[in-house]
């Protein structure tokens, strides 16, 4: 009875606390929107002509394909709770094996692409195959093949192979409605992705993983054979993206992804992920890349040297994380 | 002859968690030189006092003396080291890839005179403490590679070298052989002629006839005497550690004519593990029924229902649902079986602490929210459902799980698999760290989900709980089970027989 007694006023000390805790925190993803539509604000006025143009944004928009592929796919990784390092490399090798295909094996374009992509899902089943059934680390096992992939793309392709056909070519400079075929490609991955993670049940489980992979396997959940499938579907859309950035300038390049990971993973922790995994949103890395790839345009205007963008952009990066990190401790406590 | 000034003099200690009071005022006095048993059961209070004296809990209320400093705080652990209170804890705080001699002599090591470790000083230093605890060891070799009961003696010469009056042990032969705790004793009795004072925590009663002079009872938070082990004996202590009026469950008794619903048949652990544990466990559960499972820590209670649960690889046995056999290699086709289980700690194995309560009762039933396309409105209506039923106390259901307390947490698991309806339901520690209102909830969840014919199986380290909520209770000790009581002749003392005198 006592016990009960002198609780209460202490509950009742609790509740202002709770209160607090309540105040809705704006989510990662609205944020960064916020800081995008600022920074399209503030260089409008600081550079009306050369900034605010149609052009400009089409050409922001054209360069952010390539990652924007990749990023998607590190959101789903990254939402399972694991990453892939070796996306950049994946990229140039499928890219470079394409080519090859078609330009030194003479092989029908169609035919050429499909095995890439072939080749992009079994490098993506190998990453899986070491995180989930060899239980390698994913830093290490992914570290290890980006080191091997991009070796094998060297080694094929040389620094490259350049004049593809011009059919493969059509693959990424055509246009519809005036929008090239990578940016739809981009738009329709982007929009499927973001269905198949709000809405479908089998994607849901990921997030699931993501927030805790032991109450997920204790619940029924496949955690091995989805974080397998996650592997493929990374290499699959790295595989892509690098099959489409060849086509863009009918040359296949060995080293085009080079820090294609390291982006990736900026713009979806940008965009609302966690390393600790379970959150984020496809949008979010979406948005996250729009982002990042305005401030290398804005950099670029400004005749910011390019060492800027790193700098700003891991500034950046450190900053939406700590104010997050710190806005979850206020909000925990 | 007046009796000499003990070392350590606590009085009338007091500790709250979250408005729950573990300890009611203790008093507890250790002379040098002498053993100093605390004995009670799981929850009295033991852990709770040995952490306020190592300086990792603060105490409410009351006062400490050590070695006539009177009216002592201990903000951090620092400052019990400081004064000479080191606790052995069970090899938890020893680094495994380190050597002997860095390990006893952790951030302290002797330097030179420029500053580098003394190596060989280290070394003659450490081989002198070892042979205190009478290990004839190279002090270079590395603490991963020693046997368990040989990592207990590296604790202890780590206490040792932190000059300390008084040792406190904690559960030190949990993982120790017959021949080890012997030598353990051997040492232990070297201390005390060295006039180091020593409380030694037990739930081996025979252990502290064997050893200790002295014994102070715990229930519950709140003191039961301190007798001289000359002067008592096993019943009393037992008597005095659970003795309490037993307050039964609900009335229904269940039909002893129901179908056996659930059945394993001699359970063992595969050799390959590392701690092979589990040894021919049969045991069954009735339709309708509530089956306890006690023991103490470290009986095999959880590793019992994480084999079952297709956790944990089996040697041999057999699981019968509904009288077949089925076939269980993960906890998928154990769901699949119809068999759930609430893990026993719900933060590491329960919940999706950042995701929504909707989401989480949703987690092991998906399917029922479409096979594709997943139906988010279905998951809120259902778990608004569950939110009444139950009366989770939350705000909405598409609130983060990690904002509820602890009641509510654990009955968001159970919401979980309530809605997959399994025959068989293992829960696992259902109330820990749940208040008594909610405790009560949570039982009668069961007996409701018991009644409409599951089978439930409760694992619970409170006897009260046990003795509450069972028809009958299946007790465990090292991996084998050692009896079954019918809940009409069980009481907490034939349990605690069961549980820990058994050999």
């Amino acid at each position: 009875m006592v016990q009960t007694l002198t609780s209460i006023p202490k509950k009742q000390r609790a509740l202002p606390g709770l209160r607090l805790g309540r105040l809705p925190t704006p989510s990662r993803e609205l944020a960064l929107i916020g800081v995008t539509v600022f920074t399209v604000v503030v260089f409008s006025i600081l550079y009306p002509i050369s900034f605010p143009s149609l052009d400009n944004f089409r050409a922001v928009i054209r360069n952010l394909t390539f990652q924007g592929i990749i990023a998607i796919g590190m959101m789903i990784m990254l939402i399972g709770g694991n990453f892939d390092l070796s996306v950049g490399s994946t990229a140039s090798l499928i890219g470079v094996i394409t080519g090859a295909l078609m330009k030194k094996m003479g092989w029908p374009v169609p035919l050429a692409i499909l095995t890439g992509l072939c080749l992009a899902a079994t490098c993506g089943f190998i990453n899986g195959f070491i995180v989930a059934k060899v239980r390698v680390n994913a830093l290490i096992t992914t570290l290890g093949t980006m080191g091997i992939f991009q070796g094998v793309a060297l080694l094929i392709g040389g620094p490259g192979i350049v004049y593809l056909p011009d059919s493969f070519a059509r693959l990424g400079q055509s246009r519809l409605l005036g929008i090239e075929t990578p940016v739809w490609t981009l738009l329709l991955l982007g929009l499927f992705g973001h269905y198949a993670m709000a809405h479908t049940r089998f994607f849901r489980q990921f997030y699931f993983i993501g927030s805790n992979a032991k109450a997920a396997h204790l619940s029924g959940i496949n955690v091995e054979g989805l974080q397998i499938i996650s592997f493929i579907i990374m290499g699959l859309l790295a595989g892509i993206a690098g099959i489409l950035y060849a086509a863009r300038i009918a040359t296949a390049s060995s080293t085009i992804g080079v820090g294609a990971e390291l982006q990736a993973i900026t713009a979806a922790i940008l965009g609302g992920a966690s390393l600790s995994g379970g959150r984020g949103t496809i949008w979010g890395a979406l948005v996250g890349v729009f982002f990042m790839a305005l401030m290398q345009n804005v950099l670029i205007i400004a005749r910011f040297s390019s060492e800027w963008q790193g700098i700003i952009l891991g500034a950046v990066l450190v900053a939406a994380v700590a104010i997050d990190s710190v806005l979850n401790r206020k909000r925990v406590s | 002859m007046p009796d000499p000034e003990p070392l350590l003099k606590m009085r009338g200690i007091k500790k709250s968690f979250d408005h729950v009071e573990v300890l009611k005022g203790i008093d507890l006095d250790v002379l040098a030189g002498e053993v100093h048993a605390v004995v009670g059961e799981n929850g009295a209070g033991k852990s709770t006092l040995m952490n306020i004296l190592a300086g990792i809990h603060q105490p409410s209320a009351g006062t400490i003396s050590f070695d006539n400093q009177t009216n002592l705080t201990l903000p951090d652990t620092k400052s019990a080291q400081r004064l000479g209170i080191s606790i052995v804890f069970q090899e938890r705080s020893l680094f495994h890839q380190l050597t002997i001699a860095e390990n006893v002599f952790a951030a302290r090591q002797p330097v030179t005179k420029f500053g580098a470790i003394d190596r060989k000083k280290l070394a003659r230093d450490t081989r002198a403490l070892l042979e205190r605890v009478g290990l004839k060891l190279d002090p270079k070799l590395l603490v991963g590679d020693l046997s368990p009961a040989q990592q207990q003696m590296i604790e202890i010469a780590k206490a040792l070298s932190l000059q300390a009056k008084l040792l406190i042990f904690d559960e030190p032969t949990a993982a120790l052989t017959l021949v080890e705790t012997n030598a353990l004793f051997d040492v232990i009795r070297q201390l005390k002629e060295a006039n180091v004072g020593i409380i030694y925590i037990s739930h081996r009663l025979e252990e502290i006839f064997h050893i200790a002079d002295r014994v102070t009872i715990l229930k519950d938070g709140s003191w039961q005497g301190t007798l001289r082990v000359s002067e008592t004996d096993t019943d009393e202590l037992v008597r005095r550690m659970v003795g309490r009026d037993l307050e039964l469950r609900h009335s229904d008794a269940i039909a002893a004519g129901n179908p056996i619903l659930f059945e394993i048949k001699e359970i063992t652990d595969s050799p390959q593990l590392p701690h092979p544990l589990l040894r021919d466990v049969s045991l069954s559960v009735r339709a309708g029924e509530i089956v306890g499972l006690a023991g103490l820590a470290g009986a095999g209670r959880t590793e019992l229902a994480l084999s079952i649960f297709g956790m944990r690889p089996r040697a041999g046995g057999e699981v019968y649902v509904s009288g077949r056999p089925v076939r269980i290699r993960s906890p998928r086709e154990a769901i699949t079986a119809g068999i759930g289980y609430v893990y026993e700690d719900r933060k590491d194995g329960g919940l999706f602490l950042d995701m929504s309560i909707a989401g989480n009762i949703a987690a092991a039933k998906l399917d029922i929210f479409g096979s594709w396309w997943m139906d988010r409105a279905k998951e809120i209506t259902v778990a608004t459902q569950f939110k009444r039923s139950m009366q989770i106390t939350c705000r909405n259901v598409q609130q983060a799980v990690q904002k509820l307390s602890g009641g509510n947490q654990q009955k968001v698991v159970l919401a979980k698999w309530l809605l997959v309806r399994p025959k068989v339901l293992i829960v696992d520690e259902p109330t820990r760290g749940v208040d008594i209102g909610a405790k009560a909830e949570v039982h009668s969840l069961l007996y409701e989900f018991a009644r409409q014919g599951s089978a439930v199986i409760v694992i619970s380290s409170e006897l009260p709980e046990i003795l509450d909520v069972s028809d009958r209770i299946y007790i465990m000790r090292e991996g084998k089970i050692t009896g079954m009581l019918p809940r009409e002749g069980a009481t907490e003392e034939r349990i605690m027989r069961l549980a820990s005198l058994f050999t």
